[in-house]
């Protein structure tokens, strides 16, 4: 059964998504990556009696890792409340299939939590091998929990064997998991090296700065070359219609593609020259730049994963627009698409007015735009701003009036990206109708047309 | 279509991976948890800027322990409410995904506040400075109380809708159109509110006791200091315990004629321990030091009492559409529930280190036995 509908409008759904996701990579990588160097900076200033380095780690480096812990995971929630608002019955099939996953990741950040402030005030008061550590349990914990949500990302694009059994780890451990998690890794490696050298830049001696400058650039150039040859490794691993959204269908994600590569390359670029070349006057400046970098970076790679998924938001199992692609046999879950096409999609929507639920002449236009955003305002806006806009991508496309509009409705299941149109003839046409008026608002269908007479 | 058909049909078709008992406990569990540390970051927030404005050295030296520890506790919080969260999704999907899409931009406020009020608590926690007189920067402490509330509000208004499903379908449609938006409240129940607000002070209050406790071995402490404060927390708690029995039977009285909660055991067992609860308080004026653990206890009795009787009345009003989560379709999988289990042991023990370290530097002020 569908739920009620939310809109962002004008501006589109996908935004939503767009934004939180976005504020969500910096603080979860960073709370992931750079403890790492953290630790590592700490254990050599331990060895070298470095008084300056330690006072700096704990003034200033450890309240930026607390923040971004504490953003980082009150973002992630908010992926789950994205997600809700744009395709609840998506979040939820995911959560009642990776519930116990979540839960022990939330373990893992229960440990964090109490490790890192612990860390933090308990600095110089315990003895450094206590105290390094609980800086270990705390970098292990979060690349553990990095461990746990891999398995229930990698699912999101490639379920594996989970399509046919319906089991928690055939879909854990599916295809893409061990390359993803590898690559995953190796970037975590490279945000702690971006961290390290904007660390780094703020120290005062020459000599110190320089010594940890090549230490940042040593683990940013490692991660990257790694990082680079598992990213090979895992586009194997993705299946084929995912690789032609993402290079052949869509501009966009091949610019995403672009800015990903550019972003590595930029990176490679700044750790070799301010690593090695430059490493005594390394200033903030260009370690700022940098991180800023790898952060577009990676909301590029994310972004061409999730849109590798269309059209389907758990795959082969559930579109985007929430509706049941196919039979879940070993769950006994039943696709509802065939059943839509009988009977209507509106008599099944408990949400819809019941003075639409029957089409005639009166209502064909309010039918249509409630078929309309029920089956596209996960992707598109209604108005003419905004992601992704219908009476744009239709002038575009060439199709104004409910008859043109009609025949690509008809052709939507060609595209690779989007879901076929669901729900019955007259239904088709209520659709075209709206959507034709979107385009042109003087445009009346005729209902005899509609209505098939 | 009845609505008991709709409710159940807007469940996930794939059922749940365990018993939902099971998962039941473990949210009204971990809500109890988060609703503490909401608590404490709201009451500690408040009087942290209340304190701040006052003149005395003692005044000052609370505020700034206040603020700091609100920032532990806010953050606790987060991490707390992540659990609950995940699991009313679990059990109450169709009810906790409604309320969501029909006030959908206060759920994205929920998040905003909380960032914003974290945002807050730390520019004021690090900036301002009691002694040259930058009082400019205590707007942030009230800004951070304000936006909690806020939240409070957010998290309050889309569980209130949720026991309303007879409502849904009038609110979002007006004629032939759907509302869409996410903008509106729906429903709002101040005496249900201020229950949740209320005990912020008194779970601070005993948060002050336990502080006097806490320090009192230590010798780098002002004692007379300490004993300030735990006996201003008592007093503090036992006020705000008053008060908040007054609004739980203002909110008792204010539910539907036909819930009888007079005759539902649960709900007696929260009014009870809400009330020992009092009378502990009572017994600890007198000598806040000592009560400080037993109060806590009980304050943790009354609190999980509270966290019951909400989800028994829960229970109870979704029953009025045959909706009970004992009926979740099952597609058990021992597998994962081990695996969370597992982790969640391993968990407990990992944590005891760092907890044990940072009790043992608290309480002597070193970690090595010779100071102790
Ligand atoms: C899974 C998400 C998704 C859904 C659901 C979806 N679309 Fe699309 N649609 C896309 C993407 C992505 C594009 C490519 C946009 C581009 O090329 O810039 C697109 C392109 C289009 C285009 C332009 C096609 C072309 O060849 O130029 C039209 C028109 C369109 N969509 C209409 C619709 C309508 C009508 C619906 C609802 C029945 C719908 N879409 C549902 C994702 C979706």
């Amino acid at each position: 059964m569908l739920y009620p509908l939310f809109e962002w409008h004008g501006v589109g759904n996908g935004m939503l998504m767009a934004i939180i996701a976005t504020y969500h990579i910096l603080p979860c990588h960073l709370a992931t990556g750079a403890f790492w160097i953290t630790y590592v900076m700490e254990r050599k200033a331990y060895q070298e009696n470095d008084e300056g380095m330690l006072e700096f780690i704990k003034k200033y480096s450890l309240l930026v890792l607390i923040f971004c812990f504490v953003t980082g995971s009150l973002t992630g929630a908010g992926i789950w409340y994205a997600a809700t608002l744009i395709s609840p019955r998506a979040i939820s099939g995911l959560i009642h299939n990776y519930v116990w996953g979540w839960a022990t990741e939330w373990v893992f950040f229960l440990i964090e939590i109490v490790t890192i402030y612990t860390y933090y005030y308990t600095f110089g008061k315990i003895s450094r091998k206590a105290h390094l550590r609980i800086g270990l349990i705390y970098a292990m914990s979060a690349w553990l929990s990095m461990v746990i949500i891999t398995g229930i990302l990698g699912f999101m694009l490639t379920p594996g064997k989970w399509s046919q059994t319906g089991l928690f780890f055939d879909g854990f451990f599916n295809p893409s998991y061990w390359p993803q998690l590898f690559v995953r890794t190796a970037f975590m490696f490279v945000v702690g090296g971006a961290y390290a050298a904007i660390v780094a830049s703020f120290m005062k001696d020459p000599d110190i700065k320089s010594k940890a400058m090549k230490v940042a650039a040593k683990w940013g150039l490692g991660g990257l070359i790694v990082g680079g040859l598992f990213t090979v490794w895992y586009f194997t691993k993705i299946p084929a219609t995912a690789k032609t959204i993402i290079f052949e269908d869509l501009a966009f994600t091949k610019t995403m593609f672009e800015i990903a590569i550019a972003a590595g390359v930029l990176l490679f670029i700044y750790f070799g020259i301010w690593g090695f070349m430059k490493s005594r006057t390394a200033g903030p400046i260009p370690a700022i730049i940098a991180m800023l970098v790898l952060f577009v970076g990676i909301c590029a790679g994310e972004t061409m994963r999730e849109m590798a998924r269309r059209p389907y938001l758990i795959p082969g199992y559930m579109y985007s627009n929430q509706m049941i692609a196919k039979d879940m046999k070993p769950k006994g879950v039943k696709n509802e698409v065939a059943k839509f096409n009988k009977e209507g999609v509106l008599k099944n929507y408990y949400f819809a007015p019941e003075s639409v639920k029957e089409i005639d002449a009166s209502n064909f236009m309010a039918a249509g735009r409630i078929l309309t955003k029920l089956e596209c305002i996960s992707c598109h806006t209604v108005e003419s701003t905004g992601f992704f806009s219908i009476p744009k991508l239709m002038v575009r496309f060439g199709a104004s009036s409910p008859e043109e509009v009609h025949d690509f409705l008809d052709a939507l299941s060609d595209y690779d990206y989007m879901p076929p149109f669901v729900g019955t003839e007259k239904e088709k046409r209520a659709m075209a109708a709206y959507i034709a008026s979107l385009v042109n608002p003087n445009q009346k269908a005729d209902p005899a047309w509609v209505l098939g007479k | 279509m009845n609505l008991a058909q709709v409710l159940n049909g807007l469940r996930d078709p794939m059922g749940v991976p365990f018993y939902p008992w099971f998962f039941q406990v473990l949210m009204v569990l971990t809500f109890a948890l988060h609703i503490i540390f909401v608590n404490l970051a709201i009451g500690g927030s408040f009087m942290a800027v209340y304190e701040h404005y006052k003149k005395g050295e003692n005044n000052k030296r609370l505020s700034r322990f206040l603020a700091r520890s609100s920032t532990v506790n806010l953050s606790a919080a987060v991490v707390l409410g992540v659990a609950p969260l995940l699991f009313v999704q679990v059990v109450y999907d169709p009810f906790w995904y409604v309320s969501n899409l029909l006030s959908a931009w206060w759920a994205v406020g929920f998040l905003c506040f909380v960032t914003a009020a974290f945002l807050a608590l730390y520019a004021f926690y690090l900036k301002r400075n009691p002694e040259s007189g930058m009082k400019g920067f205590g707007f942030f402490g009230w800004l951070t109380f304000g936006l909690l509330l806020l939240a409070g509000f957010s998290m309050h208004l889309l569980s209130v809708q949720f026991l309303e499903p007879e409502k849904w379908k009038l609110w979002y449609l007006s004629g032939n159109i759907m509302n869409t938006s996410g903008t509106t409240v729906y429903d709002f129940r101040i005496s249900r509110y201020l229950h949740f607000i209320i005990p912020s002070f008194a779970i601070t209050g005993v948060f002050m006791m336990l502080y006097g406790w806490f320090f009192r071995q230590r010798q780098d402490m002002d004692k007379e200091y300490l004993h300030w404060v735990a006996v201003s927390g008592a007093k503090m708690a036992l006020w705000a315990t008053i008060i908040q029995i007054i609004i739980g039977f203002w909110w008792l009285f204010s539910l539907p004629k036909n819930l009888n909660f007079t005759s539902n055991a649960f709900l007696w067992i929260g009014v009870i321990l809400g009330v020992i609860f009092f009378l502990v308080l009572m017994a600890a004026q007198k000598d806040p030091e000592k009560y400080a653990v037993l109060s806590a206890l009980f304050a943790f009795l009354a609190v999980l009492g509270m966290a019951v009787s909400r989800e028994v009345l829960r229970m109870v009003y979704l029953g009025k559409f045959n909706y009970s989560i004992y009926t979740y379709k099952l597609n058990i999988h021992w597998g994962s529930t081990a695996l969370f289990l597992l982790t969640f042991v391993m968990g407990i023990i990992v944590m005891a280190y760092p907890l044990t370290v940072a009790w043992k530097l608290g309480r002597y002020g070193t970690t090595s036995k010779e100071g102790a």
